[in-house]
């Protein structure tokens, strides 16, 4: 009983200092083994995703189901598809690979800058990177494209911040 | 005094020195910027004009020729409250009042009730520093109350004529966007058209999905403009006299961009129904569509040269948008700009010796076409939708002021910006109107 009173007490003590010295101290060393081996295999592929999820976390801010993220980001005057706006389509395309009679609708936006009638062909080349890539990774849905140009930003700043957000393909079905 | 003493002392009084030079040589090109900046304006005299029944007029003619001349940055008004005397018939103009004041134009003038909401304008120019009165003066006649904006307006367009040689935009009109939240981001847009100077808006069509892109039929008639379909953004036009609309381009994808060509028989858009954004040009009369463009870059914005020979476009062919041309007759395309990372949304003046655009994402700048040399009429980071006034000397233009959308005219040599306080809210893509005809 004492000892092992005295073995949580030593665990404490190691996280106290780990959290106070950015040295690692030696305690935490032998603590952290066992726990490594009670973690079960890590999925690298979690969600056919080609990440396990703590990756998909990490890397990509996506906890959990890609399926639970509609909302693809872009670059300043690119249609360019990052990695994780790939992994959140590729997740809805292989959703919806069963689902032929499923109408999806992929909505393209800009942000501000730039002239507007620009920016309508801009989104329009957004959705339609989205919908190719989706389609050759096994949507077998109708998806239709629409462009909104810079008229319907989620956020009116003009920050950085904001034509971030407003740089988007947003998935609809 | 020791040698470090007389060293450090020399060093002092050698930084003091380049310090005041410096600062002489920043004055200096201050006063350049402004002086060097080719003339300053015809100063002006506009003597408020006698209201023979003494009764309250809406609008005040003075003001309103005033502003309109002012905004061309071809006139400096000098105020009202310099006058030595404030005449308003030949008889009692006197030189010298108007040589002190150092005035080289003077507008005086009359308005007349003739019955129940009647009026009559009477008007004369002088050259002051040709102790000249202009012909015999002249009148306007069967005017209502809400004309009389509209007379002040003819006026202008004669002093400008007077006095410059040109042909003044001061009867031309403007086309814009409003959109305003019906409720919790539910939005309601309105095409409207009003005089240059924002008074007298009407709505001519509205929706509750985005407008964008109005373009004028050169006999000022029609306007071409963005809409949406459920599917998505569409070119239609609406005739002023009927309000009758029209849809020009709904194909798959996006339809946007119509320019009218300068004889009215045709509109040139951009549409992705291929795929990628190309320019078509669709015949008013035979209803054809023809594709003129086929590259896979985004190309959009056509706007025709005067002569309708040939159209400017944006392109993102060599990566970020510049400005390119494409000539009718050769099918041949050249790039016409340059300088800065981005150029878009450019059209021509009436001559076609000038092309404004947007620069730099939310830059207005003036191009000489021949020799390619920009000017900047603005150093904002969010001016957009440039258009010449139909002759030439104003360029209209959506900014920011405040935090607020406002649209302003600039003089295209950029000296001189005036905003256009009558409009206000939730603005956009204005675009001035040809004279009518």
């Amino acid at each position: 009983m004492n000892r092992k009173l005295g073995l949580i007490m030593t665990v404490l003590m190691g996280l106290v200092l780990t959290a106070c010295a950015s040295k690692p101290e030696p305690v935490v060393e032998a603590v952290k083994a066992p726990v490594v081996t009670e973690t079960p295999q890590v999925d690298n592929n979690a969600f056919d995703s080609g990440y396990s999820v703590s990756d998909l976390t990490s890397q990509f801010g996506i906890s959990g189901d890609p399926l639970n993220y509609k909302v693809l980001y872009f670059k300043y005057n690119s249609s360019a598809i990052d990695e994780r706006s790939r992994i959140i389509a590729v997740r809805h395309a292989q959703h919806l690979s069963g689902q032929s009679g499923t109408r999806v609708n992929l909505e393209g936006h800009a942000d501000e800058r730039g002239t507007r009638d620009f920016n309508l062909a801009l989104g329009e080349r957004r959705a339609q990177t989205v919908a190719q890539l989706m389609s050759t990774a096994g949507a077998n849905s109708t998806i239709e494209t629409i462009s909104y140009g810079e008229e319907r930003p989620v956020d009116a700043a003009h920050t950085e911040a904001s034509w971030q957000a407003n740089r988007r393909v947003e998935i609809k079905y | 005094m020791s040698n470090l003493q007389f060293f450090r002392r020399l060093r002092v009084a050698a930084s003091l020195l380049l310090l005041s030079l410096a600062s002489l040589q920043a004055h200096a090109q201050a006063e350049l910027n402004i002086s060097g900046a080719q003339v300053r304006g015809i100063p002006i005299a506009i003597v408020p004009f006698k209201v023979l029944d003494g009764s309250e007029l809406e609008h005040q003619i003075h003001d309103v020729v005033s502003f309109d001349l002012a905004a061309s940055g071809k006139f400096e008004p000098i105020a009202a409250q310099d006058y030595l005397s404030n005449p308003s018939r030949n008889e009692d103009v006197q030189w010298k009042d108007w040589r002190f004041i150092d005035a080289e134009v003077l507008v005086i003038g009359e308005v007349w009730t003739l019955g129940p909401d009647n009026y009559e304008v009477q008007f004369q120019m002088y050259d002051i520093a040709r102790e000249q009165r202009i012909g015999n003066g002249k009148r306007i006649s069967g005017l209502s109350m809400k004309d009389l904006r509209t007379a002040a307006h003819v006026i202008s367009d004669n002093v400008y004529q007077e006095f410059t040689g040109g042909a003044g935009a001061y009867q031309s009109r403007m086309a814009y966007v409003t959109r305003s939240e019906i409720e919790y981001q539910r939005y309601r847009y309105r095409l409207m058209v009003s005089d240059w100077d924002g008074y007298g808006a009407k709505e001519v069509y509205s929706s509750w999905n985005p407008l964008l892109s109005p373009d004028w039929s050169p006999d000022s008639q029609q306007l071409a403009f963005v809409g949406f379909s459920a599917k998505g953004p569409i070119v239609q036009t609406i005739d002023l006299r009927t309000l009758e609309t029209q849809t020009i381009a709904e194909f798959k994808g996006v339809n946007s961009a119509p320019a009218w060509s300068p004889d009215g028989s045709k509109i040139a858009y951009s549409a992705s129904r291929n795929g990628s954004p190309d320019i078509y040009v669709y015949d008013v009369l035979t209803r054809q569509h023809t594709r003129i463009s086929t590259h896979y870059g985004i190309d959009t914005e056509p706007s025709w040269s005067p002569r309708g020979d040939s159209f400017l476009f944006t392109s993102s062919r060599t990566g970020k948008p510049q400005v390119y041309s494409y000539s009718i007759n050769d099918e041949t395309v050249s790039r016409m700009t340059f300088e800065g990372d981005e150029s878009a949304n450019a059209s021509y003046n009436f001559n076609g010796n000038s092309i404004v655009m947007v620069h730099e994402g939310g830059q207005i700048a003036v191009m000489i076409e021949e020799t390619s040399r920009i000017t900047m009429l603005t150093n904002a980071k969010f001016d957009e939708s440039p258009s010449f006034s139909p002759n030439g000397d104003m360029v209209l233009y959506k900014s920011e002021q405040q935090y607020e959308p406002a649209f302003m005219v600039a003089s295209s040599d950029g000296r001189v910006r005036t905003r256009l306080s009558l409009v206000s809210g939730d603005v956009r893509e204005p675009a001035w109107s040809p004279l009518r005809k």
